[in-house]
């Protein structure tokens, strides 16, 4: 084994890839049924950002995901990762690009790793396809990546003899051998304890600031969320919101709509009126009711 | 290999049905090849010498000129070509000449010989071996019949001069000689068994045997001996002719046929039966090239298929691994890569092993099924198997993988792979399908044949098993709804299951498709070796036939009396075979034993339909003594001539002696205008002779007319009168053209025959013991020239006798089509068996010792046995030849394809077994027990194989009924056809049991496995 060292590789792209989207709508059959699974998200996350799509089941959060991956087409709408509009990119730009600066973790480490490989050969095995397209020198080594894990000790370790958190550490290091721009981690940490899960947390976060990688992840998880600098909520196929710091915002769309958060949406029920009043330079809404006013805060 | 060694089992699986598949492939050649050898040889071995030996001779040409002599048999052995020398032993060199002794009377000749080496050949009795010039040694015999004793000087006839005239040479005896028993030497020729035979023409001449002189005699001119001929005799190496020599040999024929010695030389010739034999073993080879693929294509292609399903199994596995290849960057084309490095070293892996697999198994199954000696050679077909196997192996798992490798990553990443909602044929299978079908259907109206159709059975299995494969998945479901809507949890989950999951298609196509060959293979076997017994019995007639020299059927009845007085383990049966081909020939036998000895393969007539041929129930006139003497009374019988002179009547009796002679006696005349005489003669009948006519005869063209009266017939000594009425004993003749004759009686003694000639010269008064007409059982179309059910049968004196068919055979044992069967008495009854008779004892066992006894009693009373076989030598003949170890094969086939089911089972098993226990562990989960656990993972798989066994076997019986007229059972097809493809139900049903037993173990085994692996821990496990 190499020495355990720090990793010394330079990033030879720029190091966090920006991921925008126009009006992304997804549109999937089921038994016959057209069903959106996202209808119109507009999004933008910066490049070394580290962002969590949160939102309830079904929501379409795994579905926006794949669509930034570029395993799906979107029906409508744009996808942009760096430069890179992935709705019109070619099968070969998509496998390029999945070889050298987009990563997906699926959920559950093991559909992440090939079960019969040491965690060091499954991270070779990941850089393979960027050594071929000319990057290899540009890659670290594979020891060197487990080490940025904190797996120096687990590198040729059967995976049927790591522990959970190990084996999604693991495949955290296989998602990051490539060195890519831009991370997207379905539930990474679903199936951990909590101890597992802050560890993996805590490891992703550091890729994140020392390398520069933008990384998206999607979670149900609070307690993840609020790890998370930026969290964008996905409802219903749309932005529903997005926290910052702890603290939640409704996001107007580019078509000027407000969804609004779902404690109001119990109040306000559909087909209630309402009036939007600026007082001391914050908006009121106001709902009809007919007399007497009721106020909430937008 | 790290893939591998993560999933051992597949691994093995794999391997196994990989090599499998290449020892399918790689045994058919081997086999085809080593099962030739063994033909070639046991035709060689199983030929007379004279017939698998080559004979070259120079003769002597007509206009010989003295002053040249014949061609050194050294220049008549190099006449064979060097390309065949190989193929036979060296050849034994010789001179042939001409030696007529003089002055003897009658006269002797023979031929006076050289072989070299032949004095290691003979057995000196007296005397030496010649060794110079002018020295002879002459047979045993020879010496005895001729007085050719060691010392005597012979003068014999020399070599013709120009003027045709021969001079005398003196030969001088030195030795008399016996040959070595069963010395091959002499290649069929014999030196001896021919002296004191008579010579061809009235000359009075007898031969003598071979004299052997050395090669000196020849070659010195100042001998002068009649030298004929000079040969070179080379019989065949048996270890060194293989089937390529063999086949050869017909170019070595036409070789030697274009040989000229040259001018005045003489004339070559070659006598060989090697050609016919070459004909024999390629004949037999274009049999086998129709039955060897026909079974072991088949046992390919099902391992194909089952590697295919397999193989598609194991990449649906992959499923995971390939979407992460792809997430990783791969393109389709690397994601197939990275499948082919795993599956193609492990399916070539199975290369070698196959092979070797493949040329054990041929040593094994050829050392089974294939006298001795077994030759297993590598040569380039087996080569080209192999590759081919290989380069079906990388296709098949190219083809697999492609079929994962290019499905879109968004379908790659699904955790359950999709599936189509609604009942559909896969594009290949539909084609598959149709194929397969259009096939079978072309087939069964007749628009097919050849090997192609010999392939029913598998094309039916694949079209019932790919059909029935997919309509099971929707009915399972449906089946499984509903068990569960009435409460019967276990079969409702299993039935589910089973419709949930893409093995219980792949099971039920093997298992129809492997059963179609199991039920296929044990059919055709069985029918083979039920055809060939009987075709070997029909042949044979009955367990043992001697057969007997001679025809002194007395003799032959009196030694079987001795033997067998019961008359129920032997019996005589008489067979005359007029010449001509087609002609009908009759078989006289003892009904009541016969019925019991002879085999019949379609089973043994009605016993009602064998007392119809019983003789006619009439008591025979006796007559005891060595004379006899008769008064004839009252008689008005006159005979006149054409011009119109009366002429005497000659009266006779037709007598039947007691050795079976008949005697056609004359009595005496009775003058012209006689009303009374008493006539009589001599007899040799003091053993009994019976009277079976009563003859008159006239003049040529004369008339005769009246009537006459006998009475007081007496044999002497005796001197007691013998009935000769009443006259209903006697059989009325009466025919426009020839005349009628009218017995009557006024007492039991006497009898007035009324008499009219038509013509002819001579009449018989027949009586009733004779038959008038023999009452027979015929095989095939009555004679030519028969009249509703009476026709000329030929009597076993040869000539035509009247016969009624009373009945009919659908085969007579041991005979020809177109056999008469008559009573052995009736026939006998007025008639003395021909020369061209052939008299033969049937036994109702093959027992050595009841032969040996038989034999020696028949010497006893101067018969001899010439030849005797048993059934199971005549069943040899059948099992020996291509056709019955092609057949064979189906043995191998039926065992293979039940193999290759129970590993499709495994493998199945191998590749899903995680998600499977996983399954059962969610029940286990909810509450379900243990056992329950078991019952539902052991049945998962049952309805599949049954359904897949049922299925195969009607494909199996349908294919067997279109593809079994086809397939050669005989090297010659028997001269009377006992076939029979009626299925073999019993073997059918074995083989059906044992393949569900094979499975149904399997699947317990392989159930109880998955079901002792769902621990709650797989619910948790993720890799």
């Amino acid at each position: 084994m190499s020495a355990m060292t720090t990793a010394t590789t330079v990033p030879a792209e720029p190091a966090g890839l920006r991921v925008t989207t126009h009006g992304l709508v997804h549109i999937y059959r089921s038994e016959g049924h057209e069903v959106a699974a996202l209808s119109g998200v507009d999004l933008e996350v910066g490049a070394g950002e580290m962002v969590g799509l949160l939102g309830p089941s079904g929501a379409g959060k795994s579905t926006l995901l794949s669509l930034l991956a570029g395993v799906f087409r979107p029906s409508a709408g744009k996808v942009f990762v760096g430069a890179t509009e992935l709705s019109a990119a070619t099968p070969r730009e998509l496998d390029a690009l999945r070889a050298r600066r987009v990563s997906l973790m699926l959920q559950g480490a093991g559909r992440n790793l090939l079960p019969y490989l040491t965690p060091m050969e499954n991270v070779r095995f990941a850089q393979r396809t960027a050594r071929r397209s000319g990057r290899g020198v540009e890659l670290p080594e594979p020891v060197d990546v487990l080490a940025g894990v904190g797996l120096e000790r687990e590198v040729d370790r059967p995976l049927a003899e790591l522990s959970p958190g190990h084996l999604q550490l693991a495949a955290l290091a296989v998602a990051m051998a490539a060195r890519p721009g831009l991370l997207l981690a379905d539930e990474p940490t679903s199936q951990l304890e909590h101890a597992a899960r802050d560890l993996v947390l805590e490891r992703m976060a550091t890729l994140n600031r020392d390398l520069g990688t933008t990384v998206v992840l999607v979670t149900h998880d609070p307690d993840v969320a609020s790890f998370l600098p930026r969290t964008i909520t996905i409802r219903d196929g749309r932005v529903g919101g997005e926290g910052r710091s702890g603290e939640e915002f409704a996001v107007v769309t580019p078509d000027g709509f407000l969804p609004l958060p779902p404690h109001v949406r119990e109040d306000l029920l559909p087909g209630t009126l309402v009036r939007f009043h600026l007082v001391d330079g914050q908006y009121l809404l106001l709902p009809e009711t007919g007399g007497a006013e009721g106020v909430s805060d937008v | 290999m790290k893939r591998w060694r993560y999933r051992p089992f597949q691994a093995v699986a794999v391997v196994a049905l990989a090599a499998l598949m290449t020892a399918c492939a790689a045994f058919a050649p081997l086999y085809y090849r080593a099962m030739q050898q063994t033909l070639t040889h046991s035709v060689l071995a199983g030929a007379p010498a004279i017939t698998s030996s080559l004979q070259l001779t120079a003769t002597r040409p007509s206009d010989f000129d003295p002053s040249r002599s014949v061609v050194p048999p050294e220049i008549v052995a190099d006449q064979l070509d060097d390309t065949y020398r190989d193929s036979f032993l060296p050849p034994v060199l010789g001179y042939n000449g001409g030696a007529t002794v003089l002055g003897v009377t009658p006269g002797v000749f023979g031929a006076v010989i050289w072989r070299s080496g032949q004095c290691d050949h003979v057995e000196i009795v007296k005397g030496s071996c010649p060794e110079a010039a002018g020295q002879v040694a002459v047979s045993v015999a020879d010496a005895k019949n001729f007085g050719f004793e060691p010392g005597t000087t012979l003068d014999v006839s020399g070599i013709p001069g120009v003027d045709g005239q021969s001079g005398s040479v003196e030969l001088e005896v030195v030795g008399t000689y016996r040959p070595s028993p069963d010395d091959d030497f002499w290649l069929g020729q014999t030196p001896t068994g021919r002296s004191g035979a008579p010579g061809p023409g009235l000359s009075g001449a007898v031969q003598h045997d071979w004299w052997l002189t050395p090669r000196e005699t020849f070659e010195d001119p100042g001998l002068g001996v009649d030298t004929q001929q000079s040969t070179a005799a080379y019989g065949v190496d048996l270890d060194a002719v293989g089937v390529a020599e063999m086949l050869q040999f017909n170019d070595m024929t036409d070789a030697l046929a274009r040989v000229d010695l040259g001018e005045g030389m003489g004339d070559f010739a070659a006598d060989t039966g090697l050609d016919a034999l070459a004909d024999n073993v390629q004949k037999q080879i274009d049999q086998s090239r129709v039955t060897v693929p026909l079974l072991l294509a088949q046992l390919f292609l099902l391992s194909v298929v089952v590697l295919w399903l397999v193989l598609m199994a194991i990449t649906e596995q992959r499923r995971p691994e390939v979407a992460l290849a792809r997430l990783r960057g791969h393109s389709r084309r690397g994601a197939r890569r990275l499948l082919l490095a795993e599956l193609v070293p492990i399916t070539l892996l199975a290369v070698l092993p196959g092979a070797v697999l493949a040329y054990a198994a041929t040593w094994v199954v050829g050392g089974a099924l294939l006298p001795d000696p077994l030759v297993v050679e590598l040569r380039w077909p087996f080569v080209a198997a192999v590759v081919l196997a290989a380069v079906v192996l990388a296709g098949v798992t190219l083809l697999a993988s492609r079929r994962v490798a290019n499905e879109p990553v968004e379908r790659l990443l699904r955790r359950v792979p999709p599936r189509r909602a609604r009942w559909a044929l896969g594009t290949g299978e539909a084609v598959l399908v149709a194929g397969a079908g259009a096939i079978t259907v072309v087939f069964a109206v007749g628009g097919l044949d050849g090997p192609v159709a010999l392939a029913a059975p598998g094309l039916i299995g694949v079209v019932v098993g790919v059909v029935l494969a997919h309509l099971t998945t929707p009915t399972a479901a449906a089946t499984g709804r509903r068990m569960l809507a009435r409460g019967r949890v276990r079969g409702g989950t299993s039935m589910l299951d089973a419709a949930r999951s893409p093995a219980t298609r792949r099971i039920i196509a093997i298992v129809t498709i492997a059963s179609a060959l199991v039920v296929f293979s044990a059919d055709a076997l069985v029918i083979g070796q039920r055809n060939r017994a009987s075709a070997a019995k029909q042949e044979a007639g009955a367990p043992m036939v001697a057969e007997l020299a001679g025809t002194d059927l007395a003799s032959v009845r009196t030694a079987l009396e001795e033997v067998d007085p019961t008359g129920k383990r032997a019996t005589p049966v008489l067979r005359i075979q007029p010449p001509g081909d087609g002609a009908s020939g009759t078989l006289a036998v003892v009904p009541e034993a016969f019925t019991d000895i002879a085999l019949f393969p379609g089973g043994a007539p009605d016993a009602s339909v064998w007392s119809r041929l019983a003789a006619p129930d009439v008591e025979p006139i006796v007559l005891t003594g060595d004379a006899l003497s008769v008064d004839l009374t009252d008689s008005t019988l006159r005979s006149v001539r054409a011009d119109g002179t009366p002429t005497p009547v000659t009266v006779g009796f037709d007598l039947v002696h007691a050795s079976g002679q008949t005697l056609h006696m004359e009595l005496g005349e009775l003058p012209v205008g006689a009303r009374s005489a008493t006539l009589g003669r001599t007899v040799s009948c003091t053993a009994g002779c019976i009277l079976t006519g009563i003859w008159f005869k006239t003049f040529p063209a004369a008339g005769m007319k009246g009537r006459v009266t006998f009475s007081h017939l007496v044999a002497e000594p005796s001197g007691a009168a013998v009935p000769l009425g009443p006259a209903d004993q006697w059989a009325p003749y009466s025919a426009t053209a020839s005349g009628s004759m009218e017995p009557s009686s006024t007492t039991p003694d006497d009898l007035t025959i009324e008499l009219r000639n038509g013509g002819v010269a001579e009449i018989t008064l027949n009586h009733a013991w004779v038959p008038t007409l023999v009452p027979a059982l015929a095989s095939g179309a009555l004679p030519p020239g028969s009249s509703g059910n009476e026709f000329g049968m030929t009597g076993i004196d040869g000539e035509v006798q009247d016969a009624a068919a009373v009945g009919t055979l659908d085969a007579v044992p041991g005979s020809p089509p177109n056999t008469i069967v008559a009573d052995l008495e009736t026939l006998q009854r007025g008639r003395q068996v021909s020369s061209i008779g052939q008299l033969s004892v049937w036994f109702a066992e093959a027992d050595q010792q009841l032969l040996d006894d038989t034999t020696e009693a028949l010497a006893d009373h101067g018969v001899a046995v010439v030849d005797a076989r048993t059934v199971a030598d005549v069943r040899r003949s059948y099992d020996e030849s291509a056709a019955a170890w092609s057949l064979q094969l189906a043995a191998l086939v039926g065992v293979l394809a039940v193999l290759i089911e129970l590993l499709a089972l495994v493998v199945s098993a191998a590749s899903g077994w995680r998600g499977r226990t996983r399954d059962l562990a969610a029940l286990r989960m909810s509450g379900v027990g243990r056992r329950s656990i078991r019952s539902m993972a052991v049945a998962a798989q049952m309805p599949a194989v049954l359904v897949g066994v049922v299925a195969g076997t009607v494909s199996g019986l349908l294919g067997a009924r279109l593809a079994m007229p086809l397939v050669p059972l005989f090297a010659t097809a028997p001269e009377v056809s006992t076939l029979d493809l009626d299925t073999a139900f019993g073997a059918v049903l074995v083989a059906v049991g044992v393949s569900l037993v094979v499975l149904g173990l399997g699947s317990v085994v392989i159930g109880r496995a998955l079901a002792g692996r769902a621990r709650l821990q797989r619910l948790r496990e993720t890799m």
